[in-house]
């Protein structure tokens, strides 16, 4: 029974992150068709629309990723249902709260909300405290559910096995799945940035209660915003990497993948990388002492190595020069590891400090973080999406349209991401609804974006429907 | 610096890709399921030791030219305090008092002396970008309030060079200025 | 849940026992006035016999500034005699300090007794000094005494002035001020770049880092614990989390 609510709530969960990211495309391509004078938003309205855009995208793909680690964790542990359906409805609470701060309380603090801007009210007084209520709703309902899977993977393995430690040396007994060290690992990292935007809200609301007795400290903030959001940013890409460990080999017709001894090194130390990356984010802020600052440039570089040692190059031997099954579900994920990894190689060249000194808030910034989203953990979690609706598909339909739907994302992906990568390299600032006139190239760049992200919402939308119409017959299906 | 740091970009990225596509043409090409790497291993732990390498260089020679050791050893000709507030630049050769920040949205600097700016806010966090008369970003610091960030700069060339808030703080953000004319 | 209000209580905890006020001192501000600026080279009589300029004195050694009137009923005392007691726990003395008296009525026998009451007539790196130039001086420094008739007093702020051996003002303190301050004065005046600093006056208590002059580097504050409980209490949970399952897998 309980599997077969765990599907249902799978399926609701799909349909319901499609259509939220069906409006935020259309948001984001709002705003760059506002920047390039195509249309005529007031700064309220962009910045309104920019607030709502990230952080409506950070939480859906956290929760496409929960969602579907949720799911393949039954084939390993009893998975119950209740700490699924709390983040369920703590989300959709959560949601309906920050759309409300921002479309009606017209709240645009930016989805990192940078103490003090919060507090300095260019909008109506009650959206402040229901931006940050709407956050603590979500922060709580995910904490409830992240909590809840580990303690699922605890009832069946324990410490030192969900952490693989045993692999560390010669012929394990026990072998811990690639999912359950990868999900584990993720989930740690999860808690803990949740906890980072439990103790920001803490002492937000102490200020805000306080009647302005009790100011916080500007540079604490902003280690916690970013320990909170980096972390969560980076956390749900790797959610997706478990999912794609569990079912590429799977989908190619090929051995599961086994948990190695590189491979339990290289996520154990990921989760240390991980959680002490978001120090490259306050590298201009010459007020952190320098040792974290190098901190955050060595961790960032660090970081990498597992994932191209350990997660690409396992892909790369998977598919080179040998026979396999590909099918649209196989090849997101394969699309989606090269996405990641120029995403990654954009995100390194930021994590130096010596070139983010000019590059920091520049388009250069949302070029290599939307490379890693637009072309990688959106494509691992539409890989899950459609293996998850093919699954419960009565007949089996050919993929109709695959190569047209894959073309399309890839064309208006690679598009839209080219002019951001232009834009940072001509030192276009970030974050501006309109642009100045020293910058003539950066009305055509966002002209041209908004065009290709069009042409990638198209081919979201054939995805959309696709999907979405198997996981309704899914929710509403009488048995099993 | 830009355009070069750009250009290495799409060259890693090219040659990322062509792996990719090259490696994705091999299966399409396989006859049997056979095929495969050899030495898998070894060739991973060869691929992890070069990548280490090439970090660890990268990161030797990058880090020492990070912009807090810019001009360390000299002492600068002039001191500039710069207040940011919501939705202007203050700079003054004096320090600005909070209650009743004085000072003025452009300066003149003189070429090839050591400036150093003195960076805080009254307000909010804000971005202090200085961008030179091509509008290319050449330096940039933080302004938070409660604390003061020092950014040293030599100005080379002659010319107006434009101050841009980079941290988003509120909705004129991006109509945040101020100028500098070097002579 | 629970977790959240241990949280709040342990933090109102904090607070209850430290007084927090975030005040905010208009001296942060007058400090950062007339630095790199040079200071007027003011013509200063040490004794019958001698007389230099700052600037003089300041090629040999980078100079402290500190001014004072000896008729003082109010800081001065205390001042230089915290002063006095700081410059004692530092080990690096490549500086001279200067106490020039901004009343003109002082004399140099005036000053030479307030010399004799802090026993620094014979250290050598202390010299005692008034100056017909006085308003010259103040205005170099920005500092503006204000004549009280009433209660026959100057209205003062305590005031140390770093000068470089180049006579460049490095540094300023106002107020009286501790150990750690007059340290990052001392690096100032020897030419020591550090890249930032937090305003004084506010209160520190969550702040991350509090600067540590004598080794130049930032300390760990309050709130670097606030950024590192987030790791600290997800593994305290991931443990509390494997003893609660412990029946289940046996």
């Amino acid at each position: 029974m309980e599997t077969v609510k765990i599907k249902k709530i799978t399926a609701l969960w799909i349909v319901v992150v499609l259509l939220l990211f069906v409006v935020s495309i259309i948001l984001g391509i709002l705003m760059r068709l506002n920047q390039g004078e195509i249309i005529h938003h007031s700064p309220v309205t962009f910045y309104g629309n920019m607030t709502t855009h990230g952080l409506t995208m950070i939480g859906i793909w956290f929760v496409a990723g929960m969602a579907g680690v949720n799911y393949l964790m039954q084939r390993y542990v009893t998975v119950s249902l209740w700490p699924n359906m709390t983040g369920l409805i703590f989300t959709a609470i959560g949601v309906i709260l920050l759309w409300v701060s921002t479309f009606i309380g017209d709240f645009h603090a930016g989805w990192t909300f940078l103490y003090p801007l919060p507090f300095k009210v260019m909008w109506a007084s009650w959206a402040t405290p229901m931006f940050l209520c709407s956050l603590t709703v979500m922060g709580v309902g995910w904490l409830i559910w992240s909590l809840g899977m580990v303690m699922q993977l605890l009832k069946r393995y324990s410490i030192s096995q969900v952490f693989a430690w045993q692999h560390f040396g010669k012929n394990p007994k026990v072998e811990t799945p690639p999912f359950v060290l990868i999900s584990m690992i993720t989930l740690v990292g999860v808690i803990a940035s949740l906890l980072a935007a439990v103790v920001l809200l803490i002492l937000y609301f102490m200020e805000f209660f306080s009647n302005s007795s009790f100011v916080n400290d500007a540079l604490l903030m902003k280690n916690l915003t970013y320990f909170f959001g980096h972390t969560i940013a980076n956390e749900m890409l790797y959610l997706g990497l478990a999912v794609l460990y569990e079912l590429f080999s799977e989908v190619s017709g090929r051995p599961k993948w086994k948990t190695t001894w590189y491979i339990a090194v290289s996520w154990n130390l990921s989760l240390v990388f991980i959680l002490t990356a978001f120090f490259h984010h306050l590298y201009m802020d010459f007020v952190q002492p320098e040792g974290l600052q190098i901190v955050g440039q060595l961790a960032s570089y660090l970081a990498s190595l597992p994932a191209a040692g350990v997660t690409v190059f396992s892909v790369i031997i998977a598919v080179y020069r040998t026979k396999i099954k590909w099918s649209l579900t196989n090849l997101l994920f394969f699309i989606g590891v090269a996405g990641w990894v120029v995403g990654g190689l954009g995100a390194l060249i930021d994590a130096t400090i010596s070139n983010n000194f000019v590059l920091h808030n520049t388009l250069w910034v949302p070029a290599h973080f939307h490379t890693y989203n637009v072309m990688g953990n959106v494509l691992f979690s539409l890989a899950f999406f459609h293996w998850f609706a093919m699954q419960f598909a009565n007949n089996n339909i050919t993929e109709r349209f695959a190569k047209t739907k894959l073309g399309l994302l890839i064309l208006g992906g690679a598009g839209f991401l080219a002019v951001f990568y232009l834009g940072g390299a001509e030192s276009i600032p970030r974050r501006y609804s309109n642009y100045p006139a020293e910058f003539p190239s950066a009305q055509v760049l966002a002209y041209v974006g908004a065009i290709f992200a069009t042409v990638y919402l198209i081919a979201i939308l054939f995805f959309f429907l696709n999907i979405s119409k198997r996981c309704v017959k899914i929710m509403f299906s009488s048995s099993s | 610096m830009q355009t070069s740091i750009l250009i290495l970009f799409l060259i890693l990225t090219g040659l990322a890709l062509l792996v990719f596509v090259y490696v994705f043409m091999t299966s399409k090409g396989a006859k049997s399921s056979g095929g495969g790497i050899r030495n898998a291993l070894k060739k991973r732990l060869w691929f992890i030791l070069i990548l280490f390498v090439l970090l660890g260089f990268t990161a030797w020679v990058t880090i020492s030219k990070s912009p807090y050791y810019l001009f360390a050893d000299e002492a600068p000709s002039q001191v500039i305090h710069v207040a940011s507030m919501q939705f202007a630049f203050v700079l003054s050769n004096n320090s600005i008092d909070p209650d009743s920040p004085k000072g003025v949205s452009s300066i003149e600097l003189p070429k090839n002396e050591l400036i150093e700016f003195r960076v805080t806010s009254l307000d909010v966090n804000h971005g202090f970008a200085i961008y030179d008369a091509s509008n290319r970003l050449i330096a940039q610091t933080q302004a938070m309030p409660g604390y003061v960030n020092r950014l040293r700069w030599k100005f080379t060339e002659p010319g107006i060079y434009h101050i841009l808030c980079l941290e988003y703080c509120g909705m004129a953000h991006h109509g945040m200025r101020a100028s500098i004319t070097i002579k | 849940m629970c977790k959240d209000y241990v949280f709040i209580f342990l933090i109102a905890l904090v607070f209850s026992t430290v007084n927090v006020t975030a005040q905010v001192t208009q001296n942060g501000w007058k400090e950062e006035r007339q630095v790199y600026q040079k200071v007027f080279d003011a013509k200063l009589d040490i004794d019958e016999q001698r007389s230099a300029t700052i600037l003089q004195l300041a090629q040999t050694k980078p100079l402290i500034i500190a001014m004072v009137f000896t008729r003082c009923t109010g800081v001065c005392s205390p001042f230089l005699l915290q002063f006095k007691e700081n410059l004692q726990m530092i080990e690096k003395k490549n500086f001279n300090v200067v106490v020039i008296s901004f009343d003109t009525r002082d004399s140099l026998k005036d000053m030479a007794m307030l010399a004799q009451i802090f026993d620094l007539k014979t250290n050598p790196q202390w010299t005692f000094a008034v100056t017909d130039a006085i308003d010259s001086l103040s205005s170099s420094i920005g500092f503006d005494p204000v004549w009280d008739e009433k209660r026959q007093q100057f209205e003062h702020d305590a005031i140390a002035v770093g000068v470089n051996t180049e006579g460049i003002i490095t540094k300023k303190l106002i107020g009286m001020r501790n150990s750690k301050d007059l340290e990052l004065l001392i690096k100032s005046i020897e030419g020591a770049f550090s890249p930032s600093y937090r305003l004084p006056g506010k209160s520190n208590l969550f702040s991350c880092f509090n600067y540590n002059p004598q080794t130049g580097r930032n300390m760990p504050g309050l709130g670097l614990l606030f950024i590192a409980i987030p790791a600290v209490v997800t593994f305290l949970l991931v443990v509390v989390i494997n003893l609660l399952t412990k029946n289940y897998r046996a």
